[in-house]
């Protein structure tokens, strides 16, 4: 057995997660603290329903989204959380950082719903590696991602000053890039045919539709939470047409693009929010509900045709492995996004009032976003790669069971779900 | 709350009500029924009963509370504040109901929610008149005496067969997801639940944000011992379920008079580590001595945690009142007495309650119906494998 592949994490996995808990506490002493000079104003706490619409978006939408998987639905909802969870303690002091006052951070509502964006990168990068990573590979992945993703959010919105409201290129194409050239680095030729356990059962499918639901539901909020507040109202209808008229599109191609007209669910699971996705960028800009209809649907169009055409060819031609496909929910239409507001700069669409946002530097800030999330996610690729992470070997991917206690399923008639015949892969223990 | 003449403020303050109304509700009764829900025959049951207890004892306490807090003998006065109030103590009873879930009937689970709610509610009346414990303080005492009440008459409740787990006590794989689903649902809303009661708006900002980094490294810390606590290393989804869970219990008291984000997520890892270590010893060796069977674990997911965090609010009420007060010894001793009494009355109305529900005047349940949802649900088809 190679060591390679000694997915016993007891030690590895436990020493790490409290060694990071620790850590993070030390510097929270030290460098945080409340807002607290002036009274706390009202509108502060006003912003708390939008906070708690986008927890969650990222803890039951991202997580009950990658349960699509037969085996691992276990790992797609615990580790989710476990990334989110850490990853919203790291992604406060690395965007704290940037903006402190005296040696200090200062929290509040808004670095809580800060932090749990910077956690959607990581979960989106997730969903590319999904049943080929280990928890602790998934530990690091969190540190080093964040600390990325927020300081080219810092370069995006105070450096190059660009407008990204909703995130479609901070987070949505900066997430999914990231993940894919990661994915690209850990490829494993060993799974090139496939794997008996990448698909979906009918209940997990079912999961998986939860995840989409409420994901569906609480975009407006996520593409509103930090916009100005006077601009909010506009980011909200804006982010509702959008998924609207990108759900329709969604149906109608699928339908189109399958034999027999049939609807292929992974497209309904998906790319019925590539619309939110890409209306991000110009949610609070004055592109009219028409405007983001327009956006939403051809969102919903590359989507599907991404999902179609597109993560074939990345499978088997670029070595691109790209489980959830995030690429065709959260990459195309981030770019989309970032393409969308280039033009609202280009034709002078109001934005707050009355200046538009600068072209240049709508398209610096795509450019940039896109070139530090390859190289980002390269490097984290090769960090990941390192033998002792706890990696399951080829045939035990996409399988709870190796890192998780999985209680025993009742022997189901043959049919029933399609799943019959039910046997675990045997565990490896070195 | 607001003074006369800030109309916009008040209209702000309210929505802030609605929407924490609303997570509340959603924590009581979507996240305590899916959390419930992880044994294999028993989805429908955990659910349903959780409602329907939830619902039942919604209007019980808005009655009581209603008779007891009110100081003139007219109607009862009612406002959104006093169904957030009663919401609150209804969690006591679906704390209670985790512990004895899949032993007890309907029946006995309606009249256990009766008396639970009257009990909770003159404990209550007890503590808020008598030794001057803050509102908030004393609604968070759910905790500690759901646990108890619950314990207590699980103890009346056991049968030599439970000793080990059965079969139909076991999770499978989607059972144990759709648990999950639950306890995200009381993981994200336990800031509102925390955070809900509070006044003012600095202490109920430091509420919400202490809670929310508490119960962040609670979780990280469940996943972390949950590894370091199996023999191979692998992750248990129990101890995700409840240890996830404990940073939020034990923040229920001091949430917002924690002035650091740092304390409070220290207290999160501790809560955690005792909620993970209280899985292992008290499933193991307390409860086979004493022959209490906790179906749900309450014990180390809300009892123990609310425990550290009642002291650890006295710890904190010492520090921050050590220079302002000179009888500083006999305030901490009634913040002491407080939870005490707490513990005392729930372990001693949940022991009477559970002698009553022994009786068989309620058509108890035999021990080889226990965990099935069969006993009480037509089925729209014989579902496989009963």
């Amino acid at each position: 057995m190679p060591s390679a592949f000694a997915t016993n994490m007891r030690f590895k996995f436990s020493i790490l997660a409290i060694f990071l808990e620790v850590l993070i506490i030390v510097l929270f002493g030290i460098f945080v603290r409340y807002e607290n000079n002036q009274p706390i104003k009202k509108d502060k706490l006003l912003l708390y329903p939008f906070f708690q619409d986008v927890h969650v978006m990222i803890f039951v939408g991202f997580g009950f989204l990658m349960t699509f998987l037969k085996k691992y639905g276990f790992s797609s909802v615990g580790i989710n959380m476990l990334i989110a969870a850490l990853g919203l303690q790291w992604g406060t002091l690395m965007q704290g950082f940037w903006h402190m006052k005296e040696q200090k951070i200062n929290i509040g509502i808004e670095s809580m719903i800060n932090a749990d964006f910077s956690t959607a990168t990581v979960l989106i990068s997730f969903g590319a590696v999904l049943g080929k990573t280990s928890p602790v590979q998934m530990l690091i992945m969190t540190i080093l991602e964040i600390t990325i993703f927020s300081c080219n959010e810092h370069l995006v919105v105070n450096v190059l000053r660009a407008t990204d409201t909703g995130a479609s290129m901070t987070i949505h194409a900066f997430g999914a890039y990231f993940g894919l050239a990661a994915a690209r680095v850990l490829y494993r030729p060993g799974l090139k045919e496939g794997h008996k356990n990448e698909e979906s059962a009918y209940h997990s499918d079912m999961f998986a539709m939860i995840g989409t639901l409420f994901l569906w539901l609480f975009w407006p909020s996520f593409n509103s939470a930090i916009a100005h507040p006077d601009l909010q109202q506009r980011a909200i209808i804006n982010t509702y047409f959008s998924m609207a008229a990108c759900t329709l599109t969604a149906f109608a191609l699928s339908s189109l693009v399958e034999h027999r007209g049939k609807l292929d669910m992974v497209h309904i699971q998906n790319a019925t929010l590539a619309g939110g996705v890409a209306v991000g960028s110009c949610a609070d800009m004055s592109i009219y509900p028409f405007g983001a209809m327009l956006i939403g649907s051809i969102a919903g169009v590359i989507s599907v045709i991404g999902f179609k055409f597109l993560t074939p060819f990345f499978s088997s031609k670029l070595k691109i492995h790209d489980t959830c496909g995030v690429h065709n929910l959260h990459g195309l239409p981030g770019l989309l996004g970032g393409l969308a507001s280039i033009i609202a700069a280009v034709a002078h669409v109001k934005w707050r009032e009355t200046d538009s946002p600068s072209a240049p530097m709508q398209a610096a800030a795509l450019g940039c976003t896109i070139g530090i999330a390859l190289v980002g996610g390269a490097f984290a690729g090769l960090v990941l790669n390192l033998p002792f992470l706890g990696q399951a070997p080829d045939e035990n991917c996409y399988d709870d069971s190796v890192y998780w206690e999985v209680p025993a399923e009742e022997r189901q008639p043959a049919g029933q779900f399609g799943d019959a015949g039910d046997h675990r892969t045997v565990n490896i223990n070195v | 709350m607001v003074s006369p003449g800030m109309g916009l403020a008040h209209i702000l303050l309210l929505s802030i009500w609605r929407q924490a109304f609303q997570d509340v509700n959603v924590l009581v009764i979507f996240g305590f029924g899916f959390l419930l829900a992880f044994t294999k025959r028993y989805g429908f049951s955990s659910t349903g009963f959780n409602l329907l207890i939830a619902a039942l004892g919604v209007q019980w306490a808005m009655l009581v509370e209603g008779f007891l807090f009110s100081s003139a003998a007219e109607k009862v006065k009612i406002s959104l504040h006093s169904v957030l109030k009663a919401s609150i103590s209804v969690t006591a009873v679906l704390i209670s109901a985790g512990a004895l879930l899949g032993k007890a009937n309907p029946i006995q689970l309606i009249w256990m929610a009766m008396v639970e709610v009257a009990a909770f509610s003159t404990s209550r009346w007890i503590n808020v008149k008598f030794l001057k414990v803050e509102e908030h303080t004393s609604l968070m005492h759910v905790h500690i005496f759901g646990t108890y009440f619950g314990l207590a008459v699980s103890w009346w409740l056991y049968h030599s067969s439970l000793s080990e787990r059965v079969e139909k006590e076991k999770s499978n794989p989607i059972s144990d997801l759709f648990s999950m689903l639950g306890t995200l649902f009381l993981w994200m809303f336990w800031p509102s639940f925390n955070s809900v009661l509070i006044v003012d708006l600095m202490e109920k900002r430091n509420a919400i944000c202490n809670t929310y980094y508490a119960i962040a490294v609670s979780a990280v810390a469940a996943f972390a011992l949950s590894s370091l606590s199996s023999r191979n290393g692998k992750i248990r989804m129990i101890h995700i379920h409840h240890a996830a869970l404990a940073g939020g219990v034990a923040l229920g008291f001091s949430a917002p008079i924690i002035p650091h984000p740092c304390i409070a997520m220290i207290l999160g890892l501790l809560a955690s580590m005792v909620a993970v270590l209280g899985s292992h010893c008290l499933q193991t060796y307390l409860n086979s001595v004493l022959k209490i069977h906790d179906t749900c674990g309450v014990h180390y997911t809300f009892g123990l945690p609310g425990l550290l965090g009642a002291i650890v609010h006295v710890i904190l009420f010492i520090i921050i009142k050590r220079a302002s007060l000179s009888s500083l010894g006999y305030l901490a001793l009634i913040e002491v007495g407080s939870f005490m009494l707490t513990t005392a009355i729930g372990l001693g109305t949940g022991f009477i309650t559970g002698f009553i529900l022994t009786f068989k005047l309620w058509k108890t349940l035999p021990a080889s119906k226990y965990f099935d949802d069969q006993a009480f649900w037509e089925f729209p088809h014989l579902a496989y494998g009963f």
